[in-house]
């Protein structure tokens, strides 16, 4: 049986740590599964701490294991503490191998190769996939980053049948969501905050993608009570939360100067921060090409 | 015992057989008369005997009660008629005359009559009020078994084992009793007996149609209660319809069904029904119209002899060979949701309403569910979606059915649903904004479905699932017969279970942490968790409930609107005089549907519960408050607080000293207690408060109350105890004064005063003793002394031997100086303010819409008075500046993430999609934004938009955090939200035209009034910025934009004259050189022609003129002041301005000759700040249209700092 099918025994880890609730995964009590998911339940609180931060530390716990999931994570570690190309080796090394059918590895190597940019290596990794959620919704993720909506939506429709109203699903066709827009906005929204309002399943990362959804959906009062909320909650997604904070800031026209150098605290890698100072200098370039007649 | 599924006994009793059956018309009463001769008087709300008369010999086959009289009728097989009162509880007078057994006896709806149906083949009708018989009508050739006045009409209907229905015309005995007031009583009663006595000419009641068509006897007829129809039950097992005209009548239809005799048969008060009871056990329910059978309800073993149906209320009664029930045709509860302010509800007609609790008004009927399910079975539940606008219902029919309907945006009219969705299901309910779920009991299954009525999952419920309800976020409540169940929707499984029986409702409080859980006599409050916080027990049925705001639930039984606090305290809030069910509670106001379905509200007062729930809450404010304003305080209340443990408040409210005194020590509060005993100083009140005191060690009242009981030995230990020697040796003077020896005695052996002992001993003969106690302390002189005095010797003495003497510890620490130390108590704030803070406690809050008055005032206020807001001020500009600072710093690429896709992103999409600079600028298009507003306005210096830019560009992307371990997903933002057509989206602007003359052009006026030009000038130039880079969403806006821009372009350039006129030199430099000031004074003069408000054209002329009167340039001062005397406004300057009028007038001429000529027409460049008189060739900027002289074609706007002057460009493009 699928062990993350709902009646499985890593149904509420696995939520757990794609709500965003990663706290949980590593409060989960893994001492009771199943041989069989002892290793898969391991991995996701290897994932959770990486998601925390704690790369080193996993580092560490996985030096020298050889389980190819294990070595899986240690790339992914790795890519954490910005040694790419050595993740992206480890991970190309597994792909050739048998290890490249096995799930987990597909959704760590995918991860590791779509943040180093080589999303069509990700995709034909997790392209070998047999069933699972997980790699769906990475590949939806990664098509949205190339912006093929359509190749998304299709993506999305296709789990749908075999996956009924499962948790992934259901984000993955949010994130779609709000990137087709309209009505889709309403129902993305509805998905996040079923999520972020109810205690047993919020999280920082829920809350930020209801403000999203919010703002998308024009209402800047809630979006930024959702986001009040998720920075109340902790550490975690807060650049993504304070990134959002900003943007709806200037929507509503607050100033936004404050907002940006906190998120240069929080995470000067920020995809706002680098996109906008790349702006800035192209504004600059394109502005010289342009002088008036007479010097006044 | 039930008789059938479907059918909705209220009430049963067991007895010998029922063969009548009346009811009351306002009381929940029930009369049965019984085969073996009793006649009771059911409750049948709450299921008790009332009463049972027992007069009649033998069966009582009629009974009826009268309308408003406390009577009632009967007639047995005794041959008697008996009226009674149920009142006095006895038969008030018996009608003989009949020959036979009575069959059935009715009372006239208005005049004193009573008539009676008789084995005699007569029919009676009798004045109950002169007890006389006033007529009887012959004709039937067999039993008259049942004989009814027509509501209205003066008519009777009978009908008779003859076979035969008989209606009767009594008009002219009406004419002839209810005759006109002057006649006398005697006359009255000599036609009366007049009448009597007519043997022959039946003239009083007249056949009037025979109505012949069942071929067995009749045992039953009725009359519609509206429409002239006729109904009646036969031994031929058939229910016949009949309908009469003014000349005749006829037979409509025949009801076939029954298949052993109908016994009793009768219309359906409201609705187009009819009801017939048989002696084959069941109970038939018939449509009128068709005819065609609606229910059938069975009982396994009794044969029906009668039905009745209530005349109000949608109530039957069916009496049977073992009693009665009573039972309804359909439940009554109207189906209704509560969202927010709103309440949705269904009508009895079926159609769905609207009500707003703000407004306290009803909707049109927004949606007609006339299609749903069966025409007779009214909708169960309705369940309400806000984000869809949409409502799921449910109805019973068809072995149970839901439909999933939009309601209409728009409410108005009564609109069938354009489309529904529909499927089987017993329960339907929401569960999230976009699935529901649905229980069919049958299957025992749930089914969640998304709002396209697809399966998205489904599952087995816990076995016997009766019922689903909301379970808050993501879970259900799941109902069992014995226990509800919290289920994971998710997880698909129970993650709760809580044993409670027979639940029928849930009602979630409104901040979704509590839940109400009702069944048929309990109400049970539970947590979102489904523990068990309270449950009570009601012996009345309880119908409905509902939250307060506050977290106090209301409910309704029968009779009573109740409430329960989550403590589980509980108290009536009001009596009902009818059924309703609560749906919302605000402040003093409980709404509540009727069972007619209509909205009522109902007059409470929450009082007590708000009381008793800040005392829980230890809300003392509030209590406080409601104290003071409310007669609430009485025993109850004290009594309450007492029990609850609240001694400390009630004591605040108590001025009868016994229960003062009594609240006191049982909080130990000392001081009242103290206060109060000495107030009425009884002993028994100060042993109490000694005992307390004790234990307080609060020793100094102790003390006192020992001294007021004159207990001395308790008093002398206590000071031993305390080491108070002093008063221990008062005590032992005491003692001696009083001569009570054992008390000196006990003083000394405390005080250790051996030689007092002695002494004692001695005077009171007990030489021994004393002895013993000389010798024991080694005091051998005293020894001797007694031995002389009793004239013995030592050695005749046998003596114990001795240890050492005792003597009586001293006192460490004088404990008596200062009672006991005791934890101190703080005031709690409740006493606080009840002891003298009082005052300082606001009542209620302000009315908040008072406040949003004041505030706008206050803001009125502030323009008027060109208050400065400095802050407010500074960010508009700062802002930009900063970012354009920090963003030059790092530039990393991040092209590269971007660039391995293989589609086109949403931002590239804004730049083809429109022509707008701005939507250019979104999309991170600079460059082609950057050639539009070239070629649009002829933008050339385009540094100045760069904040601009890159705020418009920010406002653009969220940032959606979406798989570990992956940078956030972007997203753009959309401003119009509803289009999903990826060939019209556009970007969202921040800080559109709305919001820029909303806020930054107030805040420029602002600094206009406050004289902070350089700011100003700055917020005047941001909204030129913004507006250039902005897009308007229809024509009509871009006027306005046009008016925005060309405003701020003149209050710029109204503000760079008079800046440039500061910039002179101080007041002194430019007095002492002319030409400075002749260029001060042309400035200030220029300054007055911009066209700005003509509040600000005022302070420039105001400046103007006092600058040339000054200088003694009075004609023109004269000039300005004729202008602001023109303008009008506030009175100080135009005081001013009389002032400076009256000065010049005398003396019209300037001192410093200005260019400046207040006759002609002219514009001021905005560079050069000199006149462009009308007529001359200037050059323009084509964005913000400020003028220039033509020298300076080709430079750099000053104003907008943007554009090039003279560069005419297509013109700025804000909507596309």
């Amino acid at each position: 049986m699928d062990p993350y099918s709902a009646e499985g025994e890593l149904i509420n880890i696995h939520n757990a740590f794609h709500q965003g609730q990663h706290r949980e995964v590593l409060d989960f009590d893994v001492s009771s599964l199943s041989s069989d998911n002892a290793l898969p339940a391991r991995v996701l609180q290897l994932r959770a701490r990486l998601a925390l931060g704690q790369a080193d530390d996993v580092l560490a716990d996985v030096q020298g294991e050889t389980a190819p999931e294990l070595v899986a994570v240690g790339a992914l570690a790795e890519q954490a503490r910005g040694n790419t190309d050595k993740a992206v080796a480890a991970i190309e090394g597994l792909a050739k191998g048998d290890a490249g059918d096995n799930a987990t590895v597909q959704v760590l190597g995918g991860t590791v190769l779509a943040a180093a940019g080589k999303a069509e290596e990700a995709l034909a990794l997790l392209g070998r996939h047999q069933g699972s959620l997980d790699a769906v919704a990475l590949i939806v993720q990664i098509y949205l980053q190339q912006n093929r909506t359509d190749l998304a939506v299709k993506e999305v429709a296709a789990a749908r049948r075999w996956a009924q109203d499962s948790l992934l699903v259901n984000l993955a066709e949010s994130w779609v969501g709000l990137r087709l827009g309209g009505e889709k906005y309403q129902q993305a929204f509805y998905v996040f905050e079923e999520l972020a309002q109810a205690p047993a399943t919020s999280s920082a990362q829920s809350l930020v993608s209801q403000a999203v959804a919010e703002l998308h959906l024009g209402r800047t009062e809630e979006a930024q009570a959702a986001l009040d909320q998720a920075l109340k909650k902790g550490s975690e997604y807060a650049a993504d939360a304070i990134a959002n904070q900003l943007v709806l800031s200037v929507i509503t026209g607050k100033g936004s100067e404050e907002l940006l150098s906190s998120l240069q605290k929080a995470d000067a890698r920020h995809p706002l921060l680098t996109d906008l100072a790349e702006k800035s200098d192209l504004f600059d370039k394109a502005a010289t090409k342009y002088k008036a007649k007479v010097a006044a | 015992m039930q008789a059938s599924s479907g059918m909705l006994t209220k009430f049963e009793s067991k007895s010998s057989r029922a063969k009548g059956i009346a009811f009351h018309p306002k009381r929940p009463w029930i009369l049965v008369s019984l085969h073996s001769s009793t006649i009771q008087l059911w409750d049948y709300r709450m299921g008790t005997l009332i009463d049972r008369f027992e007069e009649h010999d033998g069966p009582v086959r009629g009974v009826d009660f009268h309308k408003t009289q406390p009577l009632f009728v009967s007639g047995g097989d005794d041959y008697k008629i008996k009226v009674w009162s149920y009142q006095t509880r006895r038969c008030l007078f018996t009608l003989n005359g009949h020959l036979d057994y009575v069959r059935t006896v009715f009372f006239h709806h208005e005049l004193p009559w009573i008539v009676s149906a008789s084995d005699d083949q007569t029919i009676r009708i009798w004045n109950w009020q002169n007890r006389s018989l006033l007529c009887t009508m012959t004709g039937h050739n067999h039993y008259a078994m049942c004989a009814q006045f027509h509501p209205k009409e003066d008519l009777v209907v009978s009908a008779s084992l003859d076979q035969s229905v008989r209606v009767w015309d009594i008009s002219g005995l009406r004419k002839k009793h209810s005759a006109p007031t002057s006649m006398s009583f005697e006359d009255q009663v000599s036609r009366a007996n007049a009448n009597q006595t007519d043997m022959f000419g039946n003239t009083d009641a007249v056949v009037k149609f025979v109505l012949e068509g069942h071929d067995r006897g009749v045992n039953w007829v009725a009359f519609h209660p509206t429409m002239p129809l006729i109904v009646s039950a036969g031994d031929d097992r058939l229910i016949k319809l009949w309908r009469m005209s003014e000349t005749k009548a006829w037979e409509v239809d025949t009801c076939r069904g029954h298949f052993q005799n109908a016994s009793g048969c009768l219309f359906h008060p409201h609705q187009d029904l009819i009801l017939s009871a048989g002696e084959d056990k069941t109970i038939r329910v018939w449509d009128l119209n068709k005819r065609t059978a609606v229910h059938t309800f069975k009982r396994e073993n009794d044969r029906f002899w009668v039905i009745a149906a209530h005349p109000e209320i949608n109530l039957f009664a069916a009496g049977h060979d073992n009693g009665v029930m009573v039972f309804k045709l359909e439940r009554e509860r109207p189906a209704s949701a509560v969202y927010q302010n709103t309440l949705f509800y269904i009508t009895k007609d079926k159609c769905v309403k609207s009500y707003d609790f703000q407004k306290n008004a009803e909707s049109p009927t927004m949606l007609s569910l006339k299609k749903l399910g069966s025409p007779w079975v009214p909708p169960r539940t309705l369940s309400y979606n806000p984000a869809e606008r949409s409502v799921l219902v449910t109805s019973p029919a068809d072995g149970g059915t839901y439909e999933l309907v939009n309601l209409p945006r728009d409410g108005s009219g009564a609109i069938e649903p354009s489309e529904s969705k529909r499927g089987q299901g017993n329960s339907a309910i929401f569960v999230a904004r976009n699935r529901f779920a649905v229980l069919n009991t049958s299957t025992q299954t749930v089914d969640i479905k998304d709002l396209t009525n697809n399966t998205t999952r489904s599952f087995k419920p816990p076995v016997g699932t009766s019922d689903i309800y909301f379970g808050g976020t993501g879970n259900l409540l799941i109902i069992t017969p014995t226990a509800v169940h919290l289920y994971d929707i998710q997880q698909k499984k129970t993650t709760a279970e809580l044993a409670v029986n027979g639940v029928k409702y849930v009602v979630w409080s409104n901040d979704g942490l509590y839940a109400a859980l009702l069944s048929k006599h309990n109400v049970t409050i539970v947590t979102k968790t489904l523990e068990q916080v309270s449950t009570l027990h009601e012996t009345i049925r309880i119908k409905s409930a509902t939250w307060d705001d506050a977290g106090v639930l209301l409910y309704s039984t029968l009779n009573h609107v109740k409430y329960t606090l989550l403590n589980g305290d509980n108290g009536i809030v009001r009596t009902l005089d009818q059924t309703v069910y609560l749906v919302r509670v605000k402040g003093r106001n409980v709404y509540c549907l009727d069972r007619a379905a209509k909205p009522r509200i109902l007059q409470i007062d929450p009082t007590e519960y708000r009381f008793k729930l800040a005392l829980v809450k230890r809300n003392y404010e509030e209590m406080l408050h409601i104290i003071q304003n409310s007669s609430l305080v009485g025993q109850s209340i004290i009594s309450y607080l007492q029990k609850k443990g609240y001694p400390e408040i009630a004591l605040q409210f108590v001025q009868d000293p016994a229960t003062r005194f009594e609240l006191a020590i049982e909080c130990g509060n000392l001081e009242v207690a103290v206060e109060v005993a000495k107030q009425l100083d009884r002993p028994k009140l100060w042993s109490r408060l000694s005992t307390e005191a004790l234990a307080h060690g609060n020793h100094s009242v102790v003390e006192m109350c020992y001294q007021k009981l004159k207990q001395f030995d308790k008093l002398s230990f206590l000071y031993l105890t305390t080491g108070d020697n002093a008063k221990l040796s008062r005590m032992a003077k005491i003692a001696e004064h009083r001569g009570d020896f054992t008390s000196r005695f006990q003083n000394a052996l405390y005080l250790g005063e051996v030689e007092d002992r002695i002494q004692m001993f001695k005077e009171i003969d007990l030489y021994p003793l004393a002895f013993m106690t000389a010798k024991a302390h080694g005091l051998e002189e005293e020894c001797q002394s007694i031995l002389e005095a009793t004239g013995l010797t030592e050695d005749q003495l046998s003596l114990p031997t001795f240890g050492e003497p005792l003597t009586p510890p001293k006192p460490v620490v004088p404990t008596f100086q200062a009672n006991w130390p005791t934890k101190a108590t703080s005031q709690s704030i409740f006493e606080k303010a009840l002891l003298g803070q009082v005052e300082g406690l606001s009542l209620e809050d302000e009315p908040a819409a008072a406040n949003g008055l004041g505030e706008a005032e206050e803001e009125a206020k502030r323009d008027l008075l060109g208050e400065p807001d400095e802050d407010e001020d500074a960010a508009g500009w700062d802002m930009g500046e900063d970012i354009v600072a920090e963003v030059e710093e790092g530039f990393v690429n991040v092209e590269s993430a971007d660039a391995g896709g293989a589609g086109s992103s949403e931002a590239d999409l804004w730049a083809r999609n429109s022509p707008l600079a701005v939507d250019h600028v979104a999309g991170g298009s600079f460059e082609t934004a950057m050639q539009l507003l070239n070629r649009q306005v002829g933008a050339v210096n385009l540094a100045p938009l760069k904040p601009r830019f890159l705020e418009v560009y920010q406002a653009s992307k969220t940032y959606l955090p979406a798989s570990a371990g992956l940078p956030p997903l972007v997203n753009y933002v959309r401003r119009n939200v509803e289009e999903s057509d990826p060939r019209k989206v556009l970007p969202i602007i921040p800080r559109d035209l709305e919001y820029l003359a909303s806020h930054d052009l107030h805040r420029g006026y602002d600094s206009m009034k406050a004289n902070k030009l350089e700011d100003g000038r700055s917020i005047f130039k941001g909204i030129l910025h913004s507006v250039l880079v902005n897009a308007v969403g229809s024509e009509s806006e871009v006027t306005e934009a046009k008016k925005l821009i060309s405003s701020a372009s003149e209050y710029t350039v109204a503000m760079s004259i008079e800046l440039a006129r500061r910039a002179l030199g101080t007041p002194d430099q430019v007095n002492q050189n002319p030409q400075l000031l002749k260029r001060s004074l042309e400035l200030s003069a220029y300054f007055t022609i911009p066209k700005i408000e003509v509040p600000h054209r005022q302070l420039a002329l105001l400046n103007a003129m006092n600058l040339a009167v000054r200088s003694r340039n009075y004609n023109s001062a004269l000039s300005f002041a004729n202008r602001i005397l023109a303008n009008g406004g506030a009175s100080k300057i135009l005081d001013n301005a009389r002032k400076t009028k009256a000065q010049c007038e005398r003396n019209p001429h300037d001192a410093v000759e200005i260019e400046f000529d207040q006759f002609a027409e002219f514009e001021i460049c905005a560079a050069s700040h000199t006149p462009i008189y009308s007529g001359t060739a200037y050059e323009e900027c084509a964005f913000d249209g400020s003028k220039y002289h033509t020298k300076y074609k080709g430079t750099v706007c000053v104003v907008c700092e943007v554009c090039e002057v003279g560069k005419h460009g297509s013109g700025l493009k804000l909507f596309a």
